[in-house]
This record gives C-alpha cells, sequence and structure tokens, in this order.
C-alpha cells in the first residue's frame, strides 16, 4: 500500500536521522533527545489503554515505580541495569494489574478518577518512605550498564535510549496492527456492541493497561539511569497529565500521534522546563489542538493538502444492493 | 423444551418494577414478536436476557443451561446475540471489519496467532465474511466506513454482524426503526429468511405492521407486566391490548 511505503520511508529516514544526531549535534541535544524519547516511550505505552476507551490520568506513577525499583536494585543490591529495568518494569505491570483489575470495572470518569488518586498516592509513599526511597531529598542513581559495561558517556546513553524507544514502540505497533488491537479499538468504539459479540471486555481493558504500566515502567527505569536523581515531586499528577496531552495534541486516531504530540511538546516546551510556564505552555497548546485541529497534529498534513487543492468531498453514497 | 424460558422475570429500578413478573418463553425456530407501548419495559428485557441487566428476580435458562446474571460477552458465547436498538456500530471500520468483528466469539487463534499472525483475519474469517456479507447484500459496500452507510443499510449490517456471531437466538432490537416501507419490507424479509436457515428469532418492534406480518407469535407487555400472548391475529383483537394501546374510551368509540 502506498501510505504505508511513506510510513516506512519516513520512519527509516527519521531513525537515521537519530542515528547520525550525536556526530553533528552538541551534547545538549543529546541529553535533549534522549529525554525524548523517554516522553515518547511514555505517550506511546499510553495509547494501548486510550484505545480500549480508557482515560487514565495517573500514567506517571507506573513510570515512578519502574523509576524507584530499578535504582533500588542497581544501587543497593548491584542488580545489572538489564535485570532492574525488567524488574521496574514488570513490577509496574503487577501494580498496574493489581489496580486494574477492580477498577476497569467501573465506567467513565470514575477510573479515571481512580488514577489521579493512584498517582497522588505512589508519590506521597515515595516521599515518606524515607528509609528506602530517600524521600524528598532525593536519591541518587547509578549510570546503566550493559553487558557489565558502564555506560557512562551521553552518547552511549543516548543510543540505549534509542534501541529502547524503537523496540517499545515496534512491539506496540504490533500489538495495534494485531487482531488484539483491532478488538481493543473496537472496544473504544463501542463497548456495548463489543460485548454483545462476544468480547471480554474487561479482561481486554486490563491487558491492554497492564501492557502500558509495562512499558511506562520500561521508560522510568531508564529515565532513573539516565538523570541518575530521583525527586519523588517528579512524579506527580502534571508529569501524568503531560503524558495524556501528548496523545491529544498529537492525535488519537493514529499510533503515531502520541510520537509525534511527544516530540512536538517535549521540543518546543524545553525552554520552559521546570518552570510555572510549563504547565501554562502546555494547557494553551491542548486548547489550540481542541479548538483548531481536534484529530490532533497527526491530520495536519492532510488538511494543508485539502486547503491546497481545494475538492468537494467526494461522496461515498452506494445505491442499495438488493432492494 | 422451549430454547429461551425466562421465568417471572423481574427487574427493579429503586422503586419502579420496569419489568415484574414476566414468563417468556421461545421455541426453537420460531420468530417471537415482544409489542408494548413506550415504556412498557421491552428494551428491559432485552437487556435483563442478552446480560446487560441483571435481573432482580427469575431465571433465564437458554438452550438447558441456567444463564441467570451472566456477563453481557457469556451469553453471546452461548449463542445469544443481540442487536441494539440506536444504530450501533464501529463507525470508523469498514463495513468488512465490523462482520469479521462479529466473527471474533468463533476464532479460536493462540496467542502467537493473536499477536504474530501475517493476516489480521484468517482466510476462513474472511471467506465467512463474505458469505454473511453476501446473504445480507452489503457485499457491494464492504470496504466503506461503517459511519458513510445510509441509515437503512447501516441497520442491515448491525444485524450482519450478529449474524456473523452465528447465533442460536438472534435478538433484534426495533430493526426497522426510521426505515421506509420498501426498506422495512426488505429487512423483514431478511429476518424470516434468516429463521429459515436455522436462526431463533425475538425481537422488539413499534412497528406493528413489520411485526403482524413476520411474527408467528406476540408477547404484549404493558407496564412491565405481562399482558397478552398469542398469534398476531388473537392479539391484535385482544381487548386488553387494544386498551392498552389505545385507551379505555376508544372502544366504545
Amino acid at each position: 500500500m502506498p501510505s504505508n511505503a511513506r510510513a516506512a520511508t519516513v520512519f527509516v529516514a527519521v531513525v537515521a536521522l537519530l542515528i547520525a544526531l550525536p556526530f553533528v549535534g552538541g551534547d545538549y541535544y543529546i541529553y535533549l533527545f534522549a529525554l525524548v524519547f523517554i516522553n515518547v516511550i511514555l505517550a506511546a505505552s499510553l495509547r494501548p489503554s486510550l484505545t480500549c476507551g480508557q482515560l487514565n490520568i495517573g500514567h506517571s506513577a507506573f513510570m515512578c515505580i519502574g523509576a524507584y525499583t530499578s535504582a533500588l536494585l542497581a544501587k543497593n543490591l548491584g542488580v545489572p541495569f538489564e535485570i532492574s529495568l525488567l524488574c521496574g518494569a514488570l513490577l509496574a505491570a503487577v501494580v498496574g494489574l493489581a489496580i486494574g483489575y477492580p477498577s476497569l470495572r467501573l465506567r467513565g470518569v470514575y477510573f479515571a478518577m481512580v488514577t489521579v488518586a493512584f498517582v497522588e498516592a505512589i508519590r506521597l509513599i515515595a516521599s515518606i518512605w524515607v528509609p528506602l526511597t530517600r524521600g524528598n531529598a532525593g536519591l541518587s542513581v547509578p549510570k546503566p550498564s550493559l553487558l557489565g559495561m558502564t555506560l557512562a558517556t551521553r552518547t552511549s546513553q543516548y543510543y540505549l535510549a534509542l534501541v529502547l524507544m524503537l523496540i517499545v514502540l515496534v512491539i506496540l505497533y504490533k500489538l495495534e496492527r494485531s487482531r488484539l488491537g483491532l478488538v481493543w479499538k473496537s472496544i473504544g468504539m463501542a463497548e456495548n456492541l463489543a460485548q454483545s459479540l462476544g468480547v471480554d471486555i474487561a479482561n481486554h481493558k486490563l491487558l491492554a493497561f497492564t501492557l502500558g504500566c509495562f512499558f511506562a515502567g520500561v521508560g522510568g527505569a531508564f529515565y532513573a539511569h539516565f538523570i541518575r536523581f530521583l525527586f519523588p515531586p517528579e512524579f506527580g499528577f502534571l508529569l501524568a497529565t503531560n503524558i495524556l496531552v501528548y496523545n491529544f495534541v498529537g492525535g488519537r486516531g493514529h499510533f503515531a500521534g502520541p510520537v509525534v504530540g511527544a516530540v512536538f511538546l517535549s521540543l518546543l516546551s524545553e525552554p520552559f522546563r521546570g518552570s510555572p510556564y510549563e504547565t501554562i505552555f502546555f494547557s494553551i497548546v491542548m486548547l489550540l489542538t481542541i479548538l483548531f485541529l481536534p484529530g490532533g497534529l497527526i491530520t495536519l498534513p492532510g488538511k494543508l493538502a485539502g486547503l491546497r487543492r481545494w475538492r468537494p468531498t467526494s461522496g461515498t453514497y452506494a445505491p442499495p444492493a438488493s432492494a | 423444551m422451549p430454547l429461551l424460558q425466562a421465568r417471572s422475570l423481574t427487574r427493579h429500578f429503586g422503586g419502579l418494577a420496569a419489568v415484574s413478573e414476566v414468563d417468556l418463553s421461545v421455541e426453537e425456530g420460531e420468530i417471537v414478536g415482544l409489542i408494548g407501548p413506550n415504556g412498557a419495559g421491552k428494551t428491559t428485557c432485552f437487556n435483563l436476557l442478552s446480560g446487560f441487566l441483571r435481573p432482580t428476580g427469575g431465571t433465564i435458562v437458554f438452550g438447558g443451561e441456567d444463564i441467570t446474571g451472566f456477563r453481557p460477552h457469556q451469553v453471546a458465547g452461548r449463542g445469544l446475540v443481540r442487536t441494539f436498538q440506536l444504530t450501533t456500530l464501529f463507525q470508523d471500520m469498514t463495513v468488512r471489519e465490523n462482520v469479521l468483528l462479529g466473527m471474533h466469539l468463533h476464532s479460536r487463534q493462540g496467542l502467537r496467532r493473536l499477536l504474530f499472525g501475517r493476516q489480521i483475519f484468517p482466510p476462513d474469517e474472511v471467506r465467512g465474511s463474505d458469505e454473511v456479507l453476501e446473504f445480507t447484500g452489503l457485499a457491494p459496500q464492504a470496504d466503506q466506513l461503517a459511519r458513510n452507510l445510509p441509515h437503512g443499510h447501516q441497520r442491515i449490517l448491525s444485524i450482519a454482524m450478529a449474524l456473523a456471531a452465528r447465533p442460536r437466538l438472534l435478538l433484534l432490537d426495533e430493526p426497522v426503526t426510521g426505515m421506509n416501507l420498501e426498506e422495512s419490507g426488505h429487512v423483514m424479509a431478511l429476518v424470516k429468511t434468516i429463521r429459515d436457515r436455522g436462526t431463533t428469532i425475538l425481537l422488539v418492534e413499534h412497528n406493528m405492521k413489520a411485526v403482524m406480518g413476520t411474527c408467528e407469535r406476540v408477547v404484549v407487555l404493558n407496564f412491565g407486566l405481562k399482558l397478552a400472548e398469542g398469534t398476531p391475529a388473537e392479539v391484535s383483537t385482544s381487548a386488553a391490548v387494544i386498551e392498552a394501546y389505545l385507551g379505555a374510551g376508544l372502544q366504545h368509540a
């Protein structure tokens, strides 16, 4: 299919550029893009849940669990990075399963409220459990390693982030394009209809949610060893809403939506990072998107093309086949 | 033994008995109509039978198995499949994808196939969906998005999806609502063909002409109670039914 071929070309070109980046950009860009990759992982991992129609406003909690698990295992027990990352992701998934099992049965806004409460609970636990996490004094974390070698340079860490992001994206893309992904989509579109056709919606929502938590844990674990300092307030409600905003601004109709949203917003908000203006910036972008591009940035090229060559919308009505 | 047997089916919403002590049975191979004035409890009845609502009292036995309190997907898995009153479709999927999802119930795919299969739908399911599309006359529109179909075709598509799930008993909730005479005649003919191919049918409908022309047996509900039951001819001449529909005074007019 031509549109698929085009998407594949864009993908390969972007990956090639990202591989070349450390040769042309300075340390600052390497650092910045590694952070962008983490945001992409977080944004994309929220998508399965959103596809099922579940509004999760607490995704950063699972990132937090992944980050602290991996950091503590590496710091206190000397567990190698590959293993600690996996443990962080698995614990995030297990906690996701435990939270999701009772709460995914709730409809609409109630599930969203549970996730909001949960993200605050996790942040508070990280702040209060001082003997383990050092609370708001912050936790320093060792550098990532691979096969026993410490990845000391920013460049090597950048490539690790790139590879992690690509692995996560390929897995999530495969899932979305599988039968399972189509069933998730059907639940998001018409939950009652999916049920009436024999889909166990509770289990499917739980699976989508748990998988998302797993990958958020992956993102969090890498984040911990990359930033090398964990501070509980960073994982609060604000970060969770940002992850959600990436999805909405990028566009929910296409797999690339959260990726585009995360890249666009992370880069544009860079001057405001950590300042109160960051929130204002995100709010304004979110409002503008809802008003002018309800389908998200991903629909922008199509809209521009439509403006350039003005043509009437093609009628899709076909006469009845047999009547 | 009837295919579906509901005994003293009851559902309260707070103090209101939406359905009260209704006995309903459907024999294999029948077309049964469930009629009644607005608010009589028809749709509540459907929601109870299909597992979308839990009954407050009573039992539902389907194919010899007690399915009271089953969840909707479990009910569907037993072969009792419903459609919805408001046109409910996967709007942003193609007509064929909609039908293919209808077949989901019977696909026995391992996890490996589910995740890594080269095609999302195996050839036998595609063939099955083609058959359903051909049968319902939707084949020419197979690759259109469901949302772009005209209303009448959307209603037919919702029946096609239910059919793809290969039901033993098909519950149709107002299948000809909003259709003109020609369209509703077409759908009712389709319903009869579906029955002739071996699927039992229970339908709720406001369109009296459609009900009387198609159903072999009619159950009348009023204020959540079963008011009458019989052939269309018997029911349409029953004084109680006429009273419920038209008001008491009219008989003397």
